[in-house]
């Protein structure tokens, strides 16, 4: 089966073809950084133009670099949910009047869902069930995945993503936006115990939710500290240390659900899954307690379509499909 | 040639079928519920009441703007997917010019078209008819109502006000100086009936080529750009 998929909730548009949920045959991308790097983040509006401007241009390139034509077309996948709300609408109503024209059924796919599945292009042996940290700018939750369309979130971040803390962190420290690959880079020139930054504690009854707004705050009073005294902080190893204290979080609560729930199989998926730090972590922490871990290439871990055919196939195998009257949401329990 | 117009640069969708000039069928719905869940499924129903499938389409005609910058991405987006699936060709349309196809085309007839473009100004352009059918006289623009004022009291004419600016326009200029009606309300609003009619001696573009006409920046672009002036 072949699927034709959008993704456009952020500052990326992508158009993917995939087969069967498992082979991509296309997958392109073009990224706005760019135009929103001007801004210091991605301003929606702006998001949303680009969007309209260059769908049409990435399907077409998609249909010529998988060798297919529009009858080859089996089904129509989009993200629907979540994301900037005027991003995902350009997606989603493309999507569902090429569907219309062509005839075919219309997916629609949660973008948390599609990050997860770009666990399944990555491994081909990989099957649920098994345990998923999904972690991006937006995003950060952990995901017990017993189905391709059977999950549960066991914890969540209860304000900042971890994604977004990065970025936070590294405009205060003037490495720009997006500032986790600078932030990533710059840590590994530094010493992580040179700053003594907050594990957020979490109070309540669920062991798994985290929360980094505290961490954030840290970072920032550190810098500014440093600015009225007159003295430079320690940026590679402030980097370092933020690194360390997002990843101690991240990858213990992980490991915790795991051991508690039982899973052999650990994946990670969304954009902060490029972070060099967490990926030396879990495949630490998995080596030493015997655990498998999967994590998809930098290329699978942003935002693509590819990830969004995937989840597709197995949303359509499960009868989930849509009408004409689609519409996009920017928040929707997972 | 059978051509499917849409229109959902303001707060009513509207959809249309023609058969070159004639109307076969017409639908505009102004309850307020969002285009992304309206548009789309009343071209879908209309289409079948008539017999008719996307794969009978020769063209898409849709309004590219001015207007709401939502709502006119979500007519846009669909007429792309519906053209780049069909492999057709598209019409964008100036919504403004839309809205006059839609008004009292009668001969002589002055028509000032206005939407409501916030922070003091309206979109706007300003057209004649002539042999029953409007004749543009400005481009489409966003300006203050007392320049539009002062425009209108130049030309020494009634105007008809169209648009969802037209009680706005009404109530601002000043009527000792200028002569105006509002437009009754089946022909005030813009509509896909209007968007169809405005596309019919249009050139035709790919779907790729079909690009909304915004008449605005991003508030973050004029910010950014009034920031640079000041330094």
């Amino acid at each position: 089966m072949l699927i034709l998929s959008v993704e456009s909730s952020c500052d990326e548009t992508a158009v993917a073809l995939v087969e069967d949920g498992r082979k991509v045959l296309a997958d392109e991308i073009f990224s706005q950084v760019a135009l929103h790097s001007l801004y210091g983040g991605v301003v929606p509006e702006i998001a949303a133009r680009s969007h309209l401007e260059v769908v049409t241009l990435l399907a077409d390139r998609a249909l010529e670099t998988a060798g297919r034509t529009r009858a080859d077309i089996d089904a129509v996948a989009c993200t629907y949910a979540p994301g900037l709300i005027g991003a995902v609408l350009v997606g989603v109503n493309f999507a569902k009047s090429a569907a219309l024209a062509l005839g075919v059924p219309l997916i629609p796919v949660h973008h948390i869902r599609g990050h997860i599945a770009a666990n399944y292009l990555a491994y081909p042996a990989l099957e649920p069930p098994f345990l998923c940290l999904a972690i991006s700018g937006g995003n950060t939750m952990l995901v017990d995945v017993r189905g391709y369309t059977d999950m549960s979130v066991l914890g969540r971040t209860r304000d900042d993503a971890a994604g977004e803390c990065f970025d936070k962190s590294a405009r205060i420290m003037g490495l720009g936006y997006p500032g986790g690959k600078p932030l990533d880079d710059l840590s590994r020139q530094g010493d992580d115990r040179t700053y003594d930054l907050p594990r957020p504690a979490v109070h309540g009854d669920n062991p798994y939710d985290m929360s980094f707004s505290g961490l954030k705050t840290a970072v920032v009073n550190i810098v500014h500290h440093a600015e009225q005294t007159g003295q430079a902080p320690d940026r590679p190893g402030l980097a370092a240390s933020l690194c360390r204290a997002v990843s101690e979080t991240l990858v213990g609560r992980t490991m915790d659900a795991a051991a508690a729930l039982g899973y052999e199989n650990i994946a990670v998926a969304g954009g902060v899954a490029a972070n060099s730090r967490i990926r030396a972590d879990f495949e630490a922490a998995c080596r030493r307690e015997g655990r498998t871990l999967f994590v998809p290439p930098l290329r699978l871990c942003g935002d693509n379509a590819a990830m969004i055919g995937a989840q597709g196939y197995y949303e359509y195998l499960a009868g989930h499909t849509a009408g004409s009257d689609l519409n996009a949401y920017a928040t929707m329990a997972l | 040639m059978l051509t499917l117009a849409l229109e959902s640069s303001a707060k009513a969708a509207s959809v249309a079928v023609f058969e070159d000039e004639r109307m076969l069928a017409f639908s505009i719905q102004n309850a307020g519920l969002t285009h992304s869940r309206t548009l789309l499924p009343m071209a879908e129903d209309m289409l079948k009441d008539l017999g008719k499938t996307t794969g009978d389409l020769d063209r898409v005609a849709v309004s590219r703007g001015p207007g709401s910058f939502t709502g006119l991405r979500i007519g846009l987006a669909e007429a792309k997917g519906l053209c780049w699936a069909l492999q057709i060709p598209a019409v964008g349309v100036s919504t403004l010019e839309a809205m006059a196809y839609g008004g009292p085309v009668l001969d002589g007839q002055m028509l000032c078209c206005c939407m409501d473009a916030r922070r003091g100004q309206v979109y706007n352009a300003l057209f004649t008819v002539e042999g029953g059918k409007p004749v543009r006289l400005t481009e489409d623009r966003a300006i203050s109502i007392r320049e539009l004022e002062s425009e209108l009291v130049a030309r020494q004419e009634p105007w008809i006000l169209l648009g969802d600016g037209a009680e706005l326009c009404y109530n601002e200029l000043d009527r000792e100086q200028v002569t105006v009606f509002i437009a009754p309300e089946p022909l005030r609003l813009q509509n896909a009936r209007g968007v169809a009619l405005a596309a019919m001696d249009k050139a035709p573009v790919s779907a790729d080529e079909l690009l909304p006409v915004y008449l605005r920046l991003s508030q973050a672009e004029r910010e950014r750009l009034a920031r640079m002036e000041k330094q």
